[in-house]
């Protein structure tokens, strides 16, 4: 079972590392809350698999708490963003 | 093979699934194009891989406690993530980063050059 953990853990590291990789390209402020919403999902994601690995119930609530104020990032910056922000 | 570690194997795979989901976002996010696919693509882990994950929790932990837990996680991002994707969604059309060539249907414009109120 150890080796599926392993390629677990890479694929989650590759998939972190391509979105932080689209937050710093990103050419206009949208792509830029897209890819940060997709990094919370993969905290969450993470934080789920390691409690299964671990077998531990802690970061539960971590969890709920997440998952209830993670949608105000991109609601605010989709918000409140300038109109034509990327034109030259 | 008893129950117990067939049960955890079958956690494990799921964890592997949401994380290849995971990473098919996160390959998408950086391939595809302008916002609204890049929105498509960023949709897939929030609901389903977040889904599979918590199916493997369950599975791992089996005590209704966890799956008392995991039902409003799962139900609170089934109800969030079409409104932040939706927000970002119209002001990308309003903003101009989208690609109006790629439109198959445009219903917006549409809808403006002949508001509803005005018979059309």
């Amino acid at each position: 079972m150890s080796a599926l953990m392993v390629v677990i853990l890479v694929v989650f590291a590759a998939a972190a590392l391509l979105t932080v990789i689209r937050i710093v390209i990103g050419p206009s402020i949208l792509d830029r809350a897209i890819a940060s919403d997709v990094l919370l999902t993969l905290v969450m994601c993470v934080l789920g698999a390691e409690m299964v690995i671990n077998q531990h119930t802690r970061t539960l609530p971590v969890l709920l708490i997440i998952a209830a104020v993670g949608v105000f990032g991109s609601i605010a910056v989709a918000r409140f963003v300038a109109r034509r922000d990327n034109v030259p | 093979m008893d129950v117990d570690a067939l049960l955890d194997a079958t956690a494990l795979v799921l964890v592997l699934i949401g994380a290849l989901l995971c990473l098919i976002a996160a390959i998408g996010l950086l391939r595809l194009r302008d916002v609204p696919t890049r929105l498509h693509a960023a949709t897939k882990p929030q609901v389903l891989g977040l889904m599979l994950i918590c199916t493997a929790i369950a599975l791992s932990l089996r005590s209704w406690e966890v799956v008392a837990f995991l039902v409003p996680v799962v139900l609170i991002q089934l109800a969030t993530a079409p409104l932040s994707a939706h927000m970002v969604g119209r002001q990308a059309y309003r903003n101009g980063t989208i690609d109006e060539r790629a439109l198959v249907a445009d219903e917006l414009r549409e809808s403006r050059e002949t508001p509803p109120a005005a018979g059309g």
